[in-house]
Protein backbone atom coordinates (compact mmCIF):
# COMPACT_ATOMS: atom_id res chain seq x y z
CA UNK A 1 0.00 0.00 0.00
CA UNK A 2 2.94 2.13 0.88
CA UNK A 3 4.45 1.62 -2.29
CA UNK A 4 1.07 2.60 -4.13
CA UNK A 5 1.53 5.69 -2.63
CA UNK A 6 4.60 6.57 -3.19
CA UNK A 7 4.25 6.02 -6.92
CA UNK A 8 1.29 8.17 -6.73
CA UNK A 9 4.28 11.06 -5.57
CA UNK A 10 6.47 10.42 -7.90
CA UNK A 11 4.19 12.08 -10.72
CA UNK A 12 5.55 14.90 -12.38
CA UNK A 13 4.47 18.48 -11.60
CA UNK A 14 2.40 18.70 -14.69
CA UNK A 15 0.02 15.59 -14.98
CA UNK A 16 -3.36 16.84 -13.31
CA UNK A 17 -4.68 15.17 -10.00
CA UNK A 18 -5.96 16.66 -7.73
CA UNK A 19 -6.46 15.63 -4.22
CA UNK A 20 -9.97 14.53 -4.16
CA UNK A 21 -8.74 12.36 -7.03
CA UNK A 22 -5.49 11.25 -5.06
CA UNK A 23 -7.12 10.18 -2.30
CA UNK A 24 -10.19 8.36 -3.51
CA UNK A 25 -7.75 5.87 -5.10
CA UNK A 26 -6.38 5.15 -2.01
CA UNK A 27 -8.87 2.17 0.05
CA UNK A 28 -10.45 2.21 2.96
CA UNK A 29 -7.30 -0.37 4.95
CA UNK A 30 -4.84 2.91 5.41
CA UNK A 31 -2.56 3.03 7.99
CA UNK A 32 -3.85 5.73 10.89
CA UNK A 33 -1.28 8.52 10.66
CA UNK A 34 -3.00 12.21 10.46
CA UNK A 35 -2.87 12.71 6.44
CA UNK A 36 -4.70 9.64 5.91
CA UNK A 37 -7.25 10.27 8.10
CA UNK A 38 -7.77 13.51 6.48
CA UNK A 39 -8.18 11.85 3.20
CA UNK A 40 -10.22 9.35 4.29
CA UNK A 41 -12.68 12.60 6.17
CA UNK A 42 -12.42 13.83 2.39
CA UNK A 43 -13.61 10.76 0.64
CA UNK A 44 -16.11 10.24 2.75
CA UNK A 45 -17.20 14.01 2.53
CA UNK A 46 -17.02 13.44 -1.27
CA UNK A 47 -19.76 10.15 -1.42
CA UNK A 48 -21.89 12.61 0.83
CA UNK A 49 -22.04 15.72 -1.17
CA UNK A 50 -20.43 15.11 -4.38
CA UNK A 51 -18.30 17.56 -6.43
CA UNK A 52 -18.80 20.14 -4.01
CA UNK A 53 -16.61 18.73 -1.20
CA UNK A 54 -14.06 19.28 -3.40
CA UNK A 55 -13.04 22.97 -2.46
CA UNK A 56 -13.57 21.38 1.31
CA UNK A 57 -11.13 19.10 0.56
CA UNK A 58 -8.64 21.11 -0.92
CA UNK A 59 -8.66 23.81 1.41
CA UNK A 60 -8.80 20.99 4.67
CA UNK A 61 -5.53 19.43 3.22
CA UNK A 62 -3.83 22.87 2.53
CA UNK A 63 -4.57 23.83 6.14
CA UNK A 64 -3.18 20.68 7.54
CA UNK A 65 0.07 21.01 5.23
CA UNK A 66 2.38 21.83 7.96
CA UNK A 67 6.37 23.21 7.80
CA UNK A 68 7.92 20.22 6.77
CA UNK A 69 8.15 19.37 3.46
CA UNK A 70 9.95 22.76 2.32
CA UNK A 71 13.39 20.89 1.01
CA UNK A 72 11.23 18.86 -0.88
CA UNK A 73 9.10 21.95 -2.56
CA UNK A 74 12.46 23.13 -3.53
CA UNK A 75 13.30 20.10 -5.79
CA UNK A 76 9.61 20.29 -7.55
CA UNK A 77 10.24 23.82 -8.37
CA UNK A 78 13.64 23.05 -9.69
CA UNK A 79 12.43 20.92 -11.87
CA UNK A 80 10.20 23.61 -12.97
CA UNK A 81 13.02 25.65 -14.49
CA UNK A 82 12.27 28.92 -12.09
CA UNK A 83 16.43 29.75 -12.82
CA UNK A 84 16.40 29.52 -16.09
CA UNK A 85 18.87 32.11 -16.97
CA UNK A 86 19.34 32.51 -20.87
CA UNK A 87 18.80 35.39 -23.67
CA UNK A 88 15.63 37.02 -21.85
CA UNK A 89 18.32 38.87 -19.26
CA UNK A 90 20.23 40.90 -21.77
CA UNK A 91 16.82 41.28 -24.11
CA UNK A 92 15.52 42.84 -20.71
CA UNK A 93 18.47 44.43 -19.63
CA UNK A 94 19.03 46.24 -23.44
CA UNK A 95 14.80 46.98 -23.21
CA UNK A 96 14.99 48.40 -19.94
CA UNK A 97 17.99 50.99 -20.85
CA UNK A 98 16.19 51.65 -24.33
CA UNK A 99 12.85 52.46 -22.39
CA UNK A 100 15.21 55.11 -19.89
CA UNK A 101 16.22 56.32 -22.92
CA UNK A 102 12.65 57.33 -23.94
CA UNK A 103 11.17 57.93 -21.10
CA UNK A 104 14.02 60.65 -20.38
CA UNK A 105 13.75 62.23 -24.23
CA UNK A 106 9.54 62.37 -23.99
CA UNK A 107 8.94 62.18 -19.81
CA UNK A 108 11.58 63.21 -17.18
CA UNK A 109 13.37 65.86 -19.11
CA UNK A 110 10.99 68.11 -21.08
CA UNK A 111 8.39 67.48 -18.11
CA UNK A 112 10.97 68.40 -15.57
CA UNK A 113 12.32 71.29 -17.83
CA UNK A 114 8.60 72.63 -17.85
CA UNK A 115 7.83 72.19 -14.07
CA UNK A 116 11.36 73.84 -13.21
CA UNK A 117 10.64 76.53 -15.40
CA UNK A 118 6.77 77.26 -14.27
CA UNK A 119 8.10 76.51 -10.80
CA UNK A 120 10.50 80.02 -11.52
CA UNK A 121 7.99 82.33 -13.17
CA UNK A 122 6.08 81.67 -10.19
CA UNK A 123 8.49 82.41 -7.59
CA UNK A 124 9.32 85.82 -10.13
CA UNK A 125 5.65 86.29 -10.33
CA UNK A 126 5.62 86.07 -6.10
CA UNK A 127 8.52 88.53 -6.02
CA UNK A 128 6.97 90.62 -7.77
CA UNK A 129 3.90 90.68 -6.00
CA UNK A 130 6.48 91.34 -2.58
CA UNK A 131 7.76 94.68 -4.34
CA UNK A 132 4.05 95.84 -5.59
CA UNK A 133 3.07 95.71 -1.50
CA UNK A 134 6.31 97.54 -1.19
CA UNK A 135 4.78 100.18 -4.15
CA UNK A 136 1.46 100.14 -2.10
CA UNK A 137 3.13 100.72 1.04
CA UNK A 138 4.67 104.02 -0.40
CA UNK A 139 1.03 104.78 -2.07
CA UNK A 140 -0.82 104.61 0.89
CA UNK A 141 1.57 106.82 2.96
CA UNK A 142 1.48 109.60 0.03
CA UNK A 143 -2.14 109.62 0.15
CA UNK A 144 -1.62 109.99 3.82
CA UNK A 145 -0.12 112.35 3.41
CA UNK A 146 -2.23 114.18 0.91
CA UNK A 147 -5.23 113.48 3.41
CA UNK A 148 -3.17 115.60 6.07
CA UNK A 149 -2.84 118.28 3.48
CA UNK A 150 -5.88 118.20 2.89
CA UNK A 151 -7.34 118.42 6.02
CA UNK A 152 -4.63 121.40 7.09
CA UNK A 153 -6.09 123.14 4.16
CA UNK A 154 -9.67 122.90 5.19
CA UNK A 155 -8.64 123.92 8.52
CA UNK A 156 -7.51 126.63 7.49
CA UNK A 157 -9.65 128.24 5.38
CA UNK A 158 -12.46 127.13 7.70
CA UNK A 159 -10.49 129.40 10.54
CA UNK A 160 -10.07 131.96 8.13
CA UNK A 161 -13.86 131.93 7.36
CA UNK A 162 -14.96 131.84 10.80
CA UNK A 163 -12.72 134.86 11.72
CA UNK A 164 -14.34 137.05 8.61
CA UNK A 165 -17.35 135.73 9.11
CA UNK A 166 -17.22 136.84 13.18
CA UNK A 167 -15.61 140.37 12.40
CA UNK A 168 -18.51 140.62 9.55
CA UNK A 169 -20.92 139.93 12.71
CA UNK A 170 -19.23 142.39 14.96
CA UNK A 171 -19.48 145.43 12.19
CA UNK A 172 -22.70 144.92 11.70
CA UNK A 173 -23.14 144.20 15.73
CA UNK A 174 -21.47 147.57 16.01
CA UNK A 175 -23.55 149.45 13.64
CA UNK A 176 -26.90 148.12 14.78
CA UNK A 177 -25.57 149.66 18.12
CA UNK A 178 -24.61 152.43 17.13
CA UNK A 179 -27.87 153.41 15.31
CA UNK A 180 -29.64 152.11 18.52
CA UNK A 181 -27.82 154.69 20.30
CA UNK A 182 -28.47 157.49 17.98
CA UNK A 183 -32.36 156.54 18.18
CA UNK A 184 -31.80 156.39 21.81
CA UNK A 185 -30.06 160.10 22.28
CA UNK A 186 -32.36 161.29 19.74
CA UNK A 187 -35.47 159.92 21.73
CA UNK A 188 -33.74 161.64 24.96
CA UNK A 189 -32.99 164.97 23.05
CA UNK A 190 -37.40 164.43 22.39
CA UNK A 191 -37.87 164.17 25.88
CA UNK A 192 -35.81 166.46 27.33
CA UNK A 193 -37.31 168.80 24.68
CA UNK A 194 -41.15 168.20 25.89
CA UNK A 195 -40.38 168.18 29.57
CA UNK A 196 -38.89 171.72 28.91
CA UNK A 197 -41.89 172.55 26.91
CA UNK A 198 -43.95 170.97 29.31
CA UNK A 199 -41.79 172.94 32.33
CA UNK A 200 -42.65 175.99 30.38
CA UNK A 201 -45.91 175.55 30.04
CA UNK A 202 -46.53 174.26 33.53
CA UNK A 203 -44.67 177.68 34.64
CA UNK A 204 -47.42 180.02 32.63
CA UNK A 205 -50.03 178.27 34.18
CA UNK A 206 -48.51 178.40 37.96
CA UNK A 207 -48.17 182.09 36.76
CA UNK A 208 -51.85 182.05 35.91
CA UNK A 209 -52.95 180.18 38.64
CA UNK A 210 -51.13 181.76 41.52
CA UNK A 211 -52.56 185.28 39.71
CA UNK A 212 -56.24 183.80 40.02
CA UNK A 213 -55.17 182.90 43.46
CA UNK A 214 -53.87 186.24 44.82
CA UNK A 215 -56.82 187.80 43.10
CA UNK A 216 -59.61 184.99 45.06
CA UNK A 217 -57.54 185.52 48.48
CA UNK A 218 -57.26 189.10 48.87
CA UNK A 219 -60.87 190.68 47.49
CA UNK A 220 -60.61 192.93 44.92
CA UNK A 221 -60.57 196.65 46.17
CA UNK B 1 7.30 8.06 5.83
CA UNK B 2 5.00 9.07 2.99
CA UNK B 3 3.57 12.02 4.63
CA UNK B 4 5.68 14.66 3.00
CA UNK B 5 5.80 13.22 -0.82
CA UNK B 6 2.31 12.59 -0.75
CA UNK B 7 1.65 16.49 0.57
CA UNK B 8 4.19 17.65 -2.44
CA UNK B 9 1.90 15.80 -4.24
CA UNK B 10 -1.11 16.96 -2.66
CA UNK B 11 0.29 20.95 -3.62
CA UNK B 12 1.11 19.91 -7.12
CA UNK B 13 -1.99 19.30 -7.37
CA UNK B 14 -3.52 21.93 -6.30
CA UNK B 15 -1.30 23.88 -8.73
CA UNK B 16 -2.75 21.84 -11.51
CA UNK B 17 -6.61 22.33 -10.44
CA UNK B 18 -5.80 26.18 -10.43
CA UNK B 19 -4.06 26.31 -13.47
CA UNK B 20 -0.73 27.34 -12.26
CA UNK B 21 2.44 27.26 -14.33
CA UNK B 22 5.30 27.78 -12.64
CA UNK B 23 8.73 27.88 -14.22
CA UNK B 24 7.06 26.81 -17.31
CA UNK B 25 7.96 28.78 -20.54
CA UNK B 26 6.95 29.50 -24.14
CA UNK B 27 10.65 29.26 -25.38
CA UNK B 28 11.84 31.53 -28.74
CA UNK B 29 15.02 30.20 -30.51
CA UNK B 30 17.19 33.74 -30.94
CA UNK B 31 20.21 32.56 -32.73
CA UNK B 32 20.63 29.81 -31.53
CA UNK B 33 19.95 30.87 -28.06
CA UNK B 34 16.38 30.65 -25.89
CA UNK B 35 14.19 33.67 -24.72
CA UNK B 36 11.27 33.47 -22.69
CA UNK B 37 9.04 34.55 -25.10
CA UNK B 38 6.17 34.95 -22.28
CA UNK B 39 8.58 37.45 -20.48
CA UNK B 40 9.65 39.29 -23.83
CA UNK B 41 5.85 39.95 -24.52
CA UNK B 42 4.24 40.90 -21.62
CA UNK B 43 7.38 43.48 -20.98
CA UNK B 44 6.47 44.62 -24.55
CA UNK B 45 3.40 45.38 -23.40
CA UNK B 46 4.35 46.94 -20.51
CA UNK B 47 6.62 49.63 -22.34
CA UNK B 48 4.25 49.92 -24.55
CA UNK B 49 1.66 50.87 -21.82
CA UNK B 50 4.20 53.75 -20.53
CA UNK B 51 5.11 55.02 -23.38
CA UNK B 52 1.54 55.60 -24.70
CA UNK B 53 0.54 56.95 -21.52
CA UNK B 54 3.56 59.14 -21.11
CA UNK B 55 2.71 60.56 -24.44
CA UNK B 56 -1.12 61.26 -24.01
CA UNK B 57 -0.72 62.75 -21.25
CA UNK B 58 2.76 64.98 -21.44
CA UNK B 59 2.29 65.55 -24.84
CA UNK B 60 1.43 69.67 -24.66
CA UNK B 61 2.14 70.48 -21.12
CA UNK B 62 0.13 73.33 -20.06
CA UNK B 63 0.85 75.43 -17.07
CA UNK B 64 -2.26 74.78 -15.58
CA UNK B 65 -2.11 71.10 -15.58
CA UNK B 66 -4.83 68.88 -16.19
CA UNK B 67 -5.73 65.51 -15.38
CA UNK B 68 -3.17 62.93 -17.22
CA UNK B 69 -0.15 65.84 -16.99
CA UNK B 70 -1.10 66.70 -13.15
CA UNK B 71 -0.64 62.83 -12.20
CA UNK B 72 2.25 62.76 -14.23
CA UNK B 73 3.67 65.61 -12.71
CA UNK B 74 2.86 64.25 -9.09
CA UNK B 75 4.65 61.09 -10.56
CA UNK B 76 7.95 63.00 -10.95
CA UNK B 77 7.68 65.22 -8.03
CA UNK B 78 7.85 61.91 -5.94
CA UNK B 79 10.36 60.48 -7.81
CA UNK B 80 12.68 63.40 -7.55
CA UNK B 81 12.01 63.24 -4.24
CA UNK B 82 12.69 59.83 -3.57
CA UNK B 83 16.30 60.77 -5.99
CA UNK B 84 17.02 63.68 -3.67
CA UNK B 85 16.50 62.17 -0.42
CA UNK B 86 18.24 59.24 -1.37
CA UNK B 87 21.27 60.50 -3.44
CA UNK B 88 21.39 64.25 -2.04
CA UNK B 89 22.14 67.35 -4.11
CA UNK B 90 23.43 66.01 -7.44
CA UNK B 91 20.38 63.55 -7.93
CA UNK B 92 19.78 65.45 -11.00
CA UNK B 93 20.90 62.85 -13.63
CA UNK B 94 19.98 59.61 -11.74
CA UNK B 95 16.32 60.62 -12.07
CA UNK B 96 15.62 58.86 -15.44
CA UNK B 97 17.09 55.74 -14.23
CA UNK B 98 15.41 55.80 -10.51
CA UNK B 99 12.60 56.53 -12.33
CA UNK B 100 12.50 54.38 -15.56
CA UNK B 101 13.18 51.47 -12.74
CA UNK B 102 9.71 52.28 -10.69
CA UNK B 103 7.45 52.82 -13.63
CA UNK B 104 8.78 49.61 -15.17
CA UNK B 105 8.54 47.74 -11.94
CA UNK B 106 5.34 49.26 -10.53
CA UNK B 107 3.38 48.86 -13.96
CA UNK B 108 5.00 45.13 -14.78
CA UNK B 109 3.79 43.95 -11.27
CA UNK B 110 0.52 45.76 -11.07
CA UNK B 111 0.07 44.82 -15.25
CA UNK B 112 0.27 40.84 -13.41
CA UNK B 113 -2.44 41.56 -11.01
CA UNK B 114 -5.08 43.84 -13.35
CA UNK B 115 -4.47 42.32 -16.75
CA UNK B 116 -6.22 39.39 -17.59
CA UNK B 117 -3.48 37.62 -19.46
CA UNK B 118 -5.01 34.38 -18.80
CA UNK B 119 -7.59 35.39 -21.81
CA UNK B 120 -4.04 35.18 -24.33
CA UNK B 121 -3.74 31.16 -24.49
CA UNK B 122 -0.16 30.31 -25.18
CA UNK B 123 1.40 27.22 -26.73
CA UNK B 124 3.97 26.83 -23.26
CA UNK B 125 3.91 28.61 -20.53
CA UNK B 126 1.43 31.10 -20.11
CA UNK B 127 1.87 35.51 -19.90
CA UNK B 128 2.02 37.04 -16.21
CA UNK B 129 4.23 40.09 -15.09
CA UNK B 130 7.45 40.12 -16.54
CA UNK B 131 8.72 40.76 -12.93
CA UNK B 132 7.83 37.13 -12.42
CA UNK B 133 10.64 35.70 -14.14
CA UNK B 134 14.11 35.45 -12.65
CA UNK B 135 15.56 37.05 -15.28
CA UNK B 136 13.91 40.63 -15.08
CA UNK B 137 14.69 40.95 -11.91
CA UNK B 138 18.57 40.06 -12.27
CA UNK B 139 18.74 42.18 -14.90
CA UNK B 140 17.13 44.96 -13.41
CA UNK B 141 19.39 44.05 -10.26
CA UNK B 142 22.68 43.89 -12.53
CA UNK B 143 21.92 47.40 -14.20
CA UNK B 144 21.91 48.58 -10.25
CA UNK B 145 25.14 47.08 -9.65
CA UNK B 146 26.56 48.89 -13.03
CA UNK B 147 24.71 52.06 -11.88
CA UNK B 148 26.39 52.36 -8.35
CA UNK B 149 29.86 51.84 -10.04
CA UNK B 150 29.33 54.26 -12.91
CA UNK B 151 28.18 56.85 -10.08
CA UNK B 152 31.14 56.07 -7.67
CA UNK B 153 33.88 55.71 -10.57
CA UNK B 154 32.57 59.36 -12.32
CA UNK B 155 32.01 60.87 -9.02
CA UNK B 156 35.61 59.86 -7.23
CA UNK B 157 37.67 57.87 -10.19
CA UNK B 158 39.71 55.06 -8.78
CA UNK B 159 39.88 56.33 -5.29
CA UNK B 160 36.36 55.14 -5.28
CA UNK B 161 37.69 51.34 -4.75
CA UNK B 162 39.55 53.16 -1.34
CA UNK B 163 35.75 52.37 0.13
CA UNK B 164 36.37 48.24 0.12
CA UNK B 165 39.01 49.45 3.10
CA UNK B 166 36.94 51.83 5.11
CA UNK B 167 36.45 52.08 8.07
CA UNK B 168 39.46 49.27 8.51
CA UNK B 169 40.95 46.79 5.81
CA UNK B 170 39.64 43.79 7.96
CA UNK B 171 36.17 44.80 6.39
CA UNK B 172 37.40 43.95 2.93
CA UNK B 173 36.21 40.90 2.01
CA UNK B 174 32.86 41.84 3.63
CA UNK B 175 32.78 44.99 1.88
CA UNK B 176 33.84 42.32 -1.58
CA UNK B 177 30.69 40.43 -0.66
CA UNK B 178 28.41 43.51 -0.45
CA UNK B 179 28.95 43.77 -4.14
CA UNK B 180 27.42 40.15 -4.40
CA UNK B 181 24.76 40.56 -2.37
CA UNK B 182 23.08 43.58 -2.89
CA UNK B 183 21.99 42.48 -6.59
CA UNK B 184 21.53 38.92 -5.50
CA UNK B 185 19.13 40.37 -2.92
CA UNK B 186 17.17 43.16 -5.35
CA UNK B 187 16.27 40.14 -7.85
CA UNK B 188 15.36 37.49 -5.47
CA UNK B 189 13.18 40.01 -3.05
CA UNK B 190 11.49 41.29 -6.07
CA UNK B 191 11.29 37.73 -7.77
CA UNK B 192 10.43 36.02 -4.75
CA UNK B 193 7.48 38.86 -3.36
CA UNK B 194 5.60 38.89 -7.12
CA UNK B 195 5.61 34.94 -7.79
CA UNK B 196 4.53 34.52 -4.46
CA UNK B 197 1.79 36.57 -4.86
CA UNK B 198 0.64 35.65 -8.14
CA UNK B 199 0.83 31.72 -6.60
CA UNK B 200 -1.05 32.37 -3.44
CA UNK B 201 -4.26 34.69 -5.77
CA UNK B 202 -4.21 31.60 -7.99
CA UNK B 203 -4.41 28.98 -5.59
CA UNK B 204 -7.12 30.74 -3.32
CA UNK B 205 -9.09 31.61 -6.41
CA UNK B 206 -9.08 28.09 -7.20
CA UNK B 207 -9.99 27.17 -3.42
CA UNK B 208 -12.53 29.71 -3.29
CA UNK B 209 -13.29 31.27 -6.36
CA UNK B 210 -15.98 34.13 -4.91
CA UNK B 211 -14.98 37.03 -2.31
CA UNK B 212 -12.52 35.44 -0.37
CA UNK B 213 -9.78 35.66 -2.59
CA UNK B 214 -9.90 39.66 -3.05
CA UNK B 215 -8.44 41.00 0.11
CA UNK B 216 -5.50 38.83 -1.15
CA UNK B 217 -6.03 40.71 -4.13
CA UNK B 218 -5.42 43.75 -2.54
CA UNK B 219 -3.03 42.50 -0.49
CA UNK B 220 -1.29 41.52 -4.01
CA UNK B 221 -1.76 44.77 -5.45
CA UNK B 222 -0.20 46.98 -1.99
CA UNK B 223 2.68 44.39 -1.68
CA UNK B 224 3.29 45.05 -5.68
CA UNK B 225 3.56 48.53 -5.46
CA UNK B 226 5.91 48.55 -2.01
CA UNK B 227 7.77 46.19 -4.08
CA UNK B 228 8.21 48.58 -6.89
CA UNK B 229 9.37 51.41 -4.51
CA UNK B 230 11.45 49.17 -2.27
CA UNK B 231 13.59 48.36 -5.03
CA UNK B 232 13.86 51.76 -6.85
CA UNK B 233 14.51 53.27 -3.20
CA UNK B 234 17.31 50.70 -2.77
CA UNK B 235 18.79 51.33 -5.91
CA UNK B 236 18.91 55.00 -5.49
CA UNK B 237 20.66 54.48 -2.07
CA UNK B 238 23.02 52.28 -3.53
CA UNK B 239 23.81 55.14 -6.11
CA UNK B 240 24.04 57.49 -3.49
CA UNK B 241 26.04 55.65 -0.80
CA UNK B 242 29.07 54.99 -3.66
CA UNK B 243 28.74 58.70 -4.42
CA UNK B 244 29.07 60.37 -1.04
CA UNK B 245 32.51 61.35 0.07
CA UNK B 246 34.00 58.88 2.89
CA UNK B 247 35.63 60.21 5.45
Amino acid sequence: MASAVMASCKTPSRIVLSPVASASKQPQQVSPNRFQQLKLAVLSLQRQHGGKAAAVAAGLVAASWGASPLPALAAEIEKAALFDFNLTLPAIASEFLLLMVALDKIYFTPLGKFMDERDAAIRAKLGDVKDTSSEVKQMEEQAAAVIKAARAEISAALNQMKKETTAELEGKLAEGRKRVEAELAEALANLERQKEDTIKALDSQIAALSDEIVKKVIPAP
Amino acid sequence: MNVIPCSINTLTGLYNISGVEVGQHLYWQIGGLQVHAQVLITSWVVIAILLGSVTLAVRNPQTIPADGQNFFEYLLEFIRDLSKTQIGEEYGPWVPFIGTMFLFIFVSNWSGALLPWKIIQLPHGELAAPTNDINTTVALALLTSMAYFYAGLTKKGLSYFGKYIQPTPILLPINILEDFTKPLSLSFRLFGNILADELVVVVLVSLVPLVVPIPVMFLGLFTSGIQALIFATLAAAYIGESMEGHH
